[in-house]
């Protein structure tokens, strides 16, 4: 990004992501969004699962079947992992530096994406077969 | 090659933390948002756990089962539920500080006393429902 010739850029790219803020407002937000989206979807989160804590493997599987906590569940999932993506991201910006900054934080974006296609195929599949 | 970013010539400012200030209630609990909210990443593969097992079959639902239902099991879950209700509690009073209310002493100290007593009565109160539904 600034690697490039001054000559070759325009005003707006030179002065993109120099304030204070630079790509932080994004983040910011989303962990706003994320963090209401998630209110009312972590208590629907929580009625799921303590529907689910008296029934055997057959029980489980007909409770998922049903549309509306599969709905649920997928959208706790989706919010849920974005949120987290971008809070341990701030606490590995917070507390490593130099290289470890580096592959901490490729870490935890393949962690978060690896995570929530798991999760998101499983509750797709327990819906669906 | 040319750049039209300022190379950094000094270190960045630090603010001094916990060898300057004494632990008040409101640090405390911006402490354990923090922890909490690192414990529920680290939960989030217990969902994930649960989900493959349930999608699998019943033999991968059993060796889930027989995990959550173990000593330990059961200690990881009460604490997952207790991190899930404070890190809630403690977004809300985030959300309460960013619209600028509650900032005074008094009332922000309350709410972090809010923040603790809350999360941990709504696990108590989830696990009770829980245990009577069993």
């Amino acid at each position: 990004m600034s690697q490039t010739p001054a000559h070759l850029r325009t005003p707006l790219g030179r002065v993109r992501f120099l304030g204070s803020a630079r790509s932080g407002v994004t983040d910011s937000w989303l962990m706003r969004l994320t963090s209401f989206a998630l209110l009312p979807l972590s208590i629907a989160f929580v009625w799921i699962i303590l529907d689910l804590v008296n029934r055997d493997y057959n029980g489980v599987r007909a409770e998922l079947s049903y549309p509306l906590p599969v709905i649920l569940l997928l959208a706790f999932v989706v919010a849920g992992i974005v949120h987290m993506e971008i809070g341990m991201r701030s606490i590995i910006v917070d507390y490593l530096g130099g290289h470890a900054r580096g592959w901490a934080l490729l870490a935890n974006t393949c962690f978060s994406a690896l995570l929530a296609l798991a999760c998101i195929y499983a509750t797709l599949r327990l819906a669906f077969t | 090659m040319a750049t039209s970013v300022p190379s950094r010539t000094r270190p960045r400012p630090l603010s001094p933390h916990l060898s300057i200030y004494r632990v008040t209630v409101t640090m405390a609990m911006s402490i354990a948002h923090r922890i909490t909210g690192a414990a529920l990443y680290a939960g989030v593969l217990l969902l994930a756990w649960f989900l493959i097992a349930a999608s699998s079959d019943a033999a991968g639902f059993g060796a889930f089962s027989a995990f959550i239902g173990s000593l330990l099991g059961q200690l990881i879950l009460f604490g997952f539920t207790w991190a899930l209700f404070h890190h809630l509690l403690g977004g809300i009073r985030h959300f309460v500080w960013d619209e600028g209310y509650c900032m005074d002493a008094p009332l922000r100290e309350q709410l972090a006393w809010a923040t603790l007593i809350g999360g941990i009565t709504l696990t108590i109160v989830v696990w009770a429902i829980a245990y009577v539904v069993r």
